[in-house]
């Protein structure tokens, strides 16, 4: 937004704080963009819900679930981590990390993370 | 990176200057040459056999192939060249420009489909043992491949330790037609421990059977001309998939992998399809780090049969598909029928750079010896 700059950020509300739930999210307009809105224990996270694999609707699936590591350190043995904080595209099963946007597949890729803030009872998108 | 495309002034070296390391070549066992080397009571068995007629690659109790099952085809090829002594071997590999020659052998290429445990496993102990004592000659360029058994797979880690530091053995062959379980199975994870630790590449190594498993069920098809292109390159396909699946290059990440005998073509395609699966199915495969095609990329693949394109500018563009010029590496397969004599590689429009890294530096990089030979990790 070209105006951003100048004006500082704008600010959306997209719904009451009831609305989010924790651990659930549900895709918001901010504007014109669509911008999935996660709550997780009380923190708010904001995803463009496009997914750059093949601009799948990435926010519109399942509750977050966490995923799997294996490493040396613990025998190769697969264990669940980040739970809660992962988000998989409903189109391809392509796996983001919520907090930070990284994706888990390949960690070059990292989505735009969007402010959402809960103020007076709102959440709020900031672009 | 540099060219792999041969710029039209640079002047192209003939094969004869170009040292050639060739990773697959065979040497024929059989029972009666390799009894002396069995233990009881297996060794009976062998001398049991010693008089049985020899189909090609094909005895009974031995590597039981395909004559039970179909005619000999009609045809005035053949195909049934074997090398019987170092000596010959040396020679032959002589008239082709081959510096250094990689041995396999030649019967136990099929050797899983063999079902007793205990013979298969003395079968491996008797070639090991007469593969090095006849035909490892260092200073003649013939190297051996130590032969891992996968019925057994703690018996052929000892094998590979048996043999580690022996100067003519610079390799792991681990084969690959009939096998039970594919190649990335946790019960052979004591073979790639021990090849690892030996500092020795295990080379994987397929061959046409008509037995119950994968590659498929081969007796399907009416040709050897179908049942031949799908045995190696399916069976390649197959084992490379599960074992960076289950995760066998991070497992043991210095350990080298090489693959002969079925051409290229099909690399840059397991390396796309793996990418794409990884989107979807990363989970399933946590312990992998990168994208699969980075692990398949490390692996090195021997030339034959290479593919023969009318424009062989094609094989450039397929190397450059998987950053093939420094892990592709020349196998010509003598002396069998399908073997690619090295003016056909020597013809593909590489760089000079490119050129000699295929038909040879790559190769040394591979096995961890000098142009003469030598092993320079003992």
């Amino acid at each position: 937004m070209p105006q951003k700059a100048k004006k500082g950020r704008e600010e959306h509300v997209v719904g009451d704080v009831s609305d989010f739930p924790e651990g659930t999210h549900k895709v918001v307009k901010a504007g014109r963009r669509e911008i999935g809105v996660f709550n997780i224990n009380g923190e708010f996270y904001g995803l463009p819900n496009v997914c750059p694999h093949q601009t799948g609707p990435l926010c519109e699936g399942k509750p977050a679930l966490g995923t799997l590591v294996a490493n040396a350190e613990g025998d190769w043995k697969f264990e669940w981590v980040h739970d809660g904080e992962i988000v998989a595209c409903p189109w391809h099963g392509l796996e983001y990390h919520i907090p930070t946007g990284g994706c888990i597949a390949y960690p070059n890729v990292n989505l735009r993370c969007y402010e959402v803030v809960a103020e007076d009872g709102k959440v709020k998108v900031r672009l | 990176m540099t060219d792999t495309v041969a710029r039209t002034r640079e002047k192209k070296e003939k094969l004869e200057d170009i040292l050639v390391v060739d990773c697959d070549v065979h040497v024929h066992e059989s029972p009666g040459e390799l009894a002396p080397y069995c233990e009881m009571p297996w060794r009976v068995a062998l001398e049991n056999i010693a008089d049985v007629q020899e189909f090609y690659l094909d005895i009974p109790g031995f590597s039981p192939g395909t004559t039970v099952y179909e005619a000999k085809f009609p045809s005035g090829q053949e195909g049934t060249r074997m090398v019987h002594t170092a000596e010959q071997m040396r020679k032959e590999l002589d008239e082709i420009h081959v510096d250094i020659g990689v041995l396999f052998p030649d019967h136990f290429l099929k050797i899983p489909v063999i079902s007793q445990i205990d013979y298969a496993v003395a079968l491996a102990h008797a070639y090991n043992a007469w593969l090095l004592d006849k035909w490892c000659r260092p200073e003649q360029g013939l190297l051996g491949c130590i032969l891992a058994s996968p019925h057994d797979p703690v018996d052929a880690a000892r094998e590979i330790r048996k043999y580690a530091k022996e100067p003519g053995m610079v390799g792991v062959f681990l084969p690959c037609a009939g096998l039970e379980r594919l190649w990335g199975h946790r019960q052979y994870d004591p073979i790639f421990e021990a090849a690892e630790e030996a500092d020795l590449p295990v080379l994987l190594h397929s061959v046409t059977v008509i037995h119950p498993v994968f590659p498929f069920n081969t007796q399907q098809f009416e040709t050897e001309f179908g049942r031949h292109i799908c045995s190696h390159t399916f069976s390649m396909m197959a084992n490379l998939v599960h074992m960076i699946t289950t995760g066998v290059p991070v497992r043991y990440p210095d350990l080298k992998v090489a693959v002969t005998e079925a051409g290229i073509s099909w690399v840059p395609f397991l390396m796309h399809k793996m990418d794409k699966e990884f989107i979807e199915r990363r989970r399933e495969v946590p312990f992998l780090t990168e994208k699969p095609s980075h692990y398949l990329k490390k692996m090195f693949f021997a030339t034959q049969p290479v593919e023969e394109p009318e424009n062989l500018k094609d094989l450039v563009t397929m190397l450059e598909l998987y950053d093939g010029e420094d892990n592709t590496i020349f196998a010509s397969d003598w002396p069998h029928h399908d073997f690619d004599h090295p003016s056909k590689v020597h013809q593909i429009p590489f760089s000079s750079e490119v050129r000699r890294k295929v038909f040879g530096e790559n190769a040394l990089r591979l096995f961890n010896i000098d142009a003469n030979g030598n092993r320079l990790n003992i």
